[in-house]
Parts: C-alpha cells; sequence; structure tokens
C-alpha cells in the first residue's frame, strides 16, 4: 500500500537469503505499526487526562480484560481472514460456558474431562456453521446468525432449573486474576499467529479469502479449509468461555451476548480486512487493547457506558473505512 | 481418426458441450492437440475459447464430451484431476490471488512441507526452500522479479503473467493451457510473455494458447482452431493460412467445415 514503485524494481538478483527473511519482518512491522502507534497514542491521551489510569494496576486490568475477548477474536481473525463470518461465536461461547457448568456442578467430572468436553462442543458447533455453508451456500451471514439465536436456545434449554455455580477450587485458578488469563492469551495468539503464517491450512485461509476461485482452481480443498476455520473459531469462543465460567465461578446462557461483535471490532480495528485475504492475530490483540483502553479510560473520566457504546461504534466505522480505502481498485 | 501427418494426439476432446441453462456456450467441438505442438484456439469475443478450457481442465462440468489422454479415456472432473494428468493451466483473470506473495502464489495448493517433525505434524511450511526453488527458475526463465515476498498486487500486469507462466514451466508434466497470455499486456510484455510460451515447449510440453492477436498465431503456434458461436469452424495448420483468412473465418466471412 505504500511504495509501488520500488518493489517493481526489475533488477535481476538474488538477495542473500536473510535478507528476504529480513525483508518479511519489515514489512509485517510496516503493516501493524500504525496500529500500534494508535494503540500508545490512545493510551498517552488518557494517561494525560486521568491521574488514577496511571497506575500500573490499569494497564494490567486493560490485559485481563481484553484477555478473554482476545482469545474468541483470535478465532473471528482467522474466519474472516478466509473471507467467512461467524456471527454465532457469542452464542457457541454461552452453549459451552453451561455444558463445562454442568460436567462440574452436576457430574463432578474432573476438570481435564469437563474441559476437554467444552473445546469439544465448540469445535462440533464452529464445525456444524461451517458444514451447513460449504454445502447449502447459504451465506455465512444468514447461517450464523441462525446459529446465534438457534445455539442461544438450547443454552437457555441446557441450563434451566440447574444452579451452575461453586465450581473446584483447580477449575477457579484458571481464569482468576490478570496473569493466567492473560497468558493464556497470549499462547492462543502466538500458536494461531503461527498456524496462519507458518501451515499449510493456514496459509490457505489468506488464499481463499483473497480469491477463492483461484484457490479453488489451484487445487486447494475450500470446503474442507472452511470447515476447520470455523471449527478453530468454535474451539476458540469454547476456550474463552471456559476461562469465564472460571473467573465469574458461575455459568448462565446469557454470557457471551454480543461477544462475537466485539470480537469482530477488535479484528477490524486491528486491522484484518473484512473481505479477506489480509490479516493476522497480533493486529487483533492490539486491536483488543484499543478498544479496551478506550472503555478503562472513559470510565475513569467518568463516562458512562452508553457513551464509551458510541464511541466503540463509531471506531468500528473509521476502521472499516481505512480498510475500504486503502484496498487497492481493480 | 488418427490426424493427416500421423502424429499421435497426446490429448483428445470428442463432443465436448457446455450449456448454461438453455445458453449454448459450448456444442459438441473436438480438440486433438499432439505431442509437442502449440495449438492456438482463437475466435471472437464470447466464442466460447475459455469455456472449452475450463470444460476440458475439469475447472466447470461439462455438458457432455469425452477426453483421452494418448489415447485412453480419462475422467477430469475437478482442477486437481487435471493436474494429476499433467495439465497446468493459466485461467484467464484468474491466475494469481493479489493478497498472496509471489512465493504463496507459485506453490498454491502444492506448498512444500517441512520434511521434519514439524511438517508432519502440522503441515508446517518449507519457505526456505520454495523460494529458493523460485529464484533458480526465475534465474532460468530470465524472469527478473526479486521481490518475491512481495504481495502480488503490487506487480505489473506483465510481472503477474511472468509469475503465472513460471508456475506451468514448474509444474506442467505434459500439458500447458494458457487463456489469453498477453491480454493487456504492452509489446515488450508480450514478447516476453510468448518467450516464455517457446521455452514450455521446448521443455517439452504441448501448448494449448487461447489468442486474439494473429501475429502470435502465426510466430508461434503450428496449429489454430476457430470457434464461432461455441462450434468448431476450422482447424488448420497454421502454414497453411494467413491472417486475412483467419479474421474471416473468426467473423465468419469465409465457411470452413472442420477437419
Ligand atoms: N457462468 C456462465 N453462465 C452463463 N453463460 C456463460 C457463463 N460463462 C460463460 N457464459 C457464456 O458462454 C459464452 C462463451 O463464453 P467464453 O467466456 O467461453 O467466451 P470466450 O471465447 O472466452 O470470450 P473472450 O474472448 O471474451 O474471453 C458467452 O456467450 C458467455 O456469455
Ligand atoms: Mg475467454
Amino acid at each position: 500500500m505504500t511504495d509501488m514503485t520500488q518493489n517493481s524494481s526489475t533488477q535481476f538478483s538474488t538477495p542473500s537469503a536473510d535478507g528476504s527473511s529480513f525483508a518479511v519482518l519489515k514489512h509485517q512491522f510496516l503493516q501493524i505499526w500504525q496500529v500500534l502507534a494508535a494503540l500508545v497514542l490512545i493510551y498517552l491521551v488518557f494517561f494525560t487526562l486521568s491521574e488514577p489510569f496511571r497506575s500500573l494496576d490499569t494497564l494490567l486490568s486493560i490485559f485481563g480484560q481484553a484477555s478473554i475477548l482476545a482469545i474468541l477474536a483470535c478465532g473471528t481473525t482467522v474466519v474472516l481472514i478466509s473471507g467467512g463470518l461467524d456471527l454465532s461465536v457469542g452464542s457457541i461461547f454461552a452453549v459451552v460456558g453451561v455444558i463445562v457448568g454442568i460436567a462440574l456442578a452436576e457430574y463432578q467430572l474432573p476438570v481435564v474431562v469437563a474441559v476437554l468436553i467444552g473445546l469439544l462442543a465448540g469445535a462440533a458447533m464452529g464445525a456444524l456453521n461451517g458444514t451447513i455453508q460449504v454445502f447449502t451456500k447459504v451465506p455465512a451471514f444468514i447461517v450464523t446468525l441462525g446459529g446465534l439465536t438457534a445455539y442461544k436456545g438450547i443454552a437457555e434449554i441446557l441450563a434451566s432449573g440447574r444452579d451452575l455455580s461453586r465450581f473446584p477450587d483447580s477449575f477457579q485458578m484458571l481464569g482468576s486474576g490478570y496473569l493466567v488469563p492473560m497468558l493464556i492469551m497470549f499462547g492462543v495468539a502466538l500458536v494461531t499467529g503461527l498456524f496462519l503464517t507458518k501451515t499449510q491450512l493456514g496459509n490457505h485461509a489468506f488464499a481463499i479469502g483473497g480469491n477463492e476461485e483461484v484457490a479453488r482452481l489451484s487445487g486447494v480443498n475450500v470446503r474442507k479449509s472452511r470447515i476447520y476455520y470455523y471449527m478453530l473459531g468454535g474451539v476458540l469462543a469454547a476456550t474463552a468461555a471456559i476461562l469465564e465460567v472460571s473467573k465469574l465461578n458461575f455459568a448462565m446462557p446469557a454470557r457471551g451476548q454480543s461477544y462475537e461483535l466485539f470480537a469482530i471490532a477488535a479484528v477490524v480495528i486491528g486491522g484484518t480486512s473484512l473481505f479477506g485475504g489480509r490479516g493476522g492475530v497480533g493486529k487483533t490483540l492490539i486491536g483488543m487493547l484499543i478498544m479496551q483502553t478506550i472503555i478503562v479510560g472513559l470510565s475513569y473520566l467518568g463516562v458512562g457506558t452508553s457513551v464509551q457504546r458510541i464511541a466503540i461504534g463509531i471506531i468500528i466505522i473509521v476502521a472499516v473505512y481505512w480498510d475500504v480505502w486503502r484496498r487497492p481498485s481493480r | 481418426m488418427a490426424s493427416q501427418d500421423g502424429k499421435k494426439p497426446i490429448l483428445r476432446a470428442r463432443g465436448v458441450s457446455k450449456h448454461y441453462g438453455g445458453v449454448v456456450a459450448l456444442e459438441t467441438v473436438d480438440l486433438d492437440l499432439h505431442e509437442g505442438e502449440v495449438l492456438a484456439v482463437v475466435g471472437d469475443n464470447g466464442a466460447g475459447k475459455s469455456t472449452l478450457i475450463k470444460a476440458l481442465t475439469g475447472a466447470i462440468p461439462k455438458t457432455s464430451g469425452t477426453i483421452e489422454m494418448d489415447g485412453h479415456e480419462v475422467q477430469i472432473n475437478s482442477p486437481t484431476d487435471a493436474k494429476a494428468a499433467g495439465i497446468e493451466t493459466v485461467y484467464q483473470d484468474l491466475a494469481l490471488v493479489n493478497e498472496l506473495s509471489i512465493t504463496k502464489n507459485m506453490f498454491l495448493g502444492r506448498e512444500l512441507i517441512r520434511n521434519d517433525i514439524l511438517g508432519r505434524l502440522f503441515g508446517t511450511l518449507d519457505f526456505p526452500k520454495m523460494d529458493a526453488e523460485i529464484r533458480a527458475l526465475f534465474q532460468k526463465l530470465d524472469i527478473r522479479i526479486a521481490d518475491i515476498y512481495r504481495e502480488a498486487e503490487a506487480f505489473s500486469g506483465g510481472q503477474r503473467q511472468a509469475v503465472a507462466l513460471a508456475k506451468t514451466v514448474m509444474f506442467g508434466k505434459r500439458i500447458a493451457i494458457l487463456d489469453e497470455p498477453t491480454a493487456a499486456l504492452g509489446v515488450r510484455e508480450s514478447k516476453m510473455a510468448m518467450d516464455l510460451v517457446r521455452s514450455l515447449k521446448d521443455h517439452g510440453l504441448s501448448v494449448i494458447m487461447i489468442t486474439h492477436n494473429m501475429q502470435h498465431v502465426m510466430n508461434y503456434c503450428d496449429r489454430v482452431m476457430v470457434l464461432r458461436l461455441g462450434r468448431l469452424a476450422a482447424v488448420r495448420d497454421v502454414k497453411d493460412v494467413d491472417g486475412d483468412t483467419l479474421v474471416g473465418l473468426i467473423t465468419g466471412a469465409s465457411e470452413d467445415k472442420a477437419a
């Protein structure tokens, strides 16, 4: 998007091997520095305006609040890069929370087993979204809008008449405090980032999101790949749900509401394209931190949640405008 | 049905049709591609040229028709089938993904996986090896693109076409099919692309090339088939025709029965 003249140089050369990988790093940094600068700038604005905002505790709480949503948003990033959309991850989050709650509180299953059941349930719901889409060709928006209400209904049915609280101590450790969720967030982001950049299936997400027809003609199994991306989105929604249930020490079907929208917002603010083919989880983490910084910062300034929502809404539109504007028109 | 000079066809298609609902895009077209030749496919816009090669290579399901390779019938129902049969295709306007680097475009769908535990477990890609293979190939073909990690959209039309053709050199085992390889290219870049087509032939591939450029037909092709309104209008040896005759066949001014 920057210098079109320099790269189309026609010098015949074989640059040193490390030269090219350095160039890749530089290229990635150039793509990310703008959002990073925006994050720092926004942080500094609140730092100047609000005395209590300046504490280390505030900084940690920004990370802490960002972490659960950021994990979910890593999945959203992959789905959006592949040119898909999953509006149902908030409801998958609710179902998984309830299932894990039942496994722990009612059946007293070991924590590891409960967590595995939760992750599997997330994978299954994500895969179902993907499968319906690729085989019926009903648009992602519609299929996952259906999923949003249907999964929510399932969560309510499963939870009705049950007391899903007071879980074992070993489970509560997962989501308590800031540190563990933050570490899990960085772990998830790292693994997802490696998946996207280093593996064949991850690379195909960019190809499919960039031009599905070219990918198909090149022999990429578009349907199967898409199902995997939705599945990953489901697993990461489940991971986030498990952490939140652990943190709150109760599960209820109302949790997860609108999380898909916050996740999409963070992804877009970070600079991943809504149109597919471009993006990354590093950007999403920064996008999520920008959002949380604004929310925390505004509340320190005494601005209520309604105005915070308006601010986030405006930022989303600006971010998408930026995405549209920098797309080369061809 | 052996052709007049006794060369046996490497690819032989019979009665290929493609109907889109009521629209007849292609009607019972026959095609013979001989070993080592460059076969031109010409015709007006909408004559069915792209449809023909898409049907041949499994990019779209054909309504009817059979395909033989080396005298044996083959089922080509997907682009993957075509690649497995040694057929590499550059589709019109569908050659590269803009968002992917040159390396990733070249190896899309056939990425080299690391030959270690990471590769086997996660399908981890071997970028250094892919980069090295591309640099060696570009050097051999005299393609002057150094920034192979840049996204394809950052390159000129000629460079993009060169990359698409290089892909057929790299992977084409028997047949290369090119849909308008010089469309929208300048004089110099067209020549570069046509030199690459010639090097495909030199690499032992048989080539089918769609073009609107009669000069290219005359200079680079051995035989030419003319499509008109979805039907085969004529097949000629290039040495037996001139540009004016071809234009007549394309527009229907001069009639001819297919050989
Ligand atoms: N998906 C489709 N649905 C309906 N009709 C189609 C479709 N694709 C192609 N056609 C029709 O088939 C006919 C042949 O199209 P085709 O693309 O093969 O032409 P072409 O010879 O390649 O033309 P050009 O030189 O412009 O590339 C046209 O009349 C076109 O409108
Ligand atoms: Mg065409």
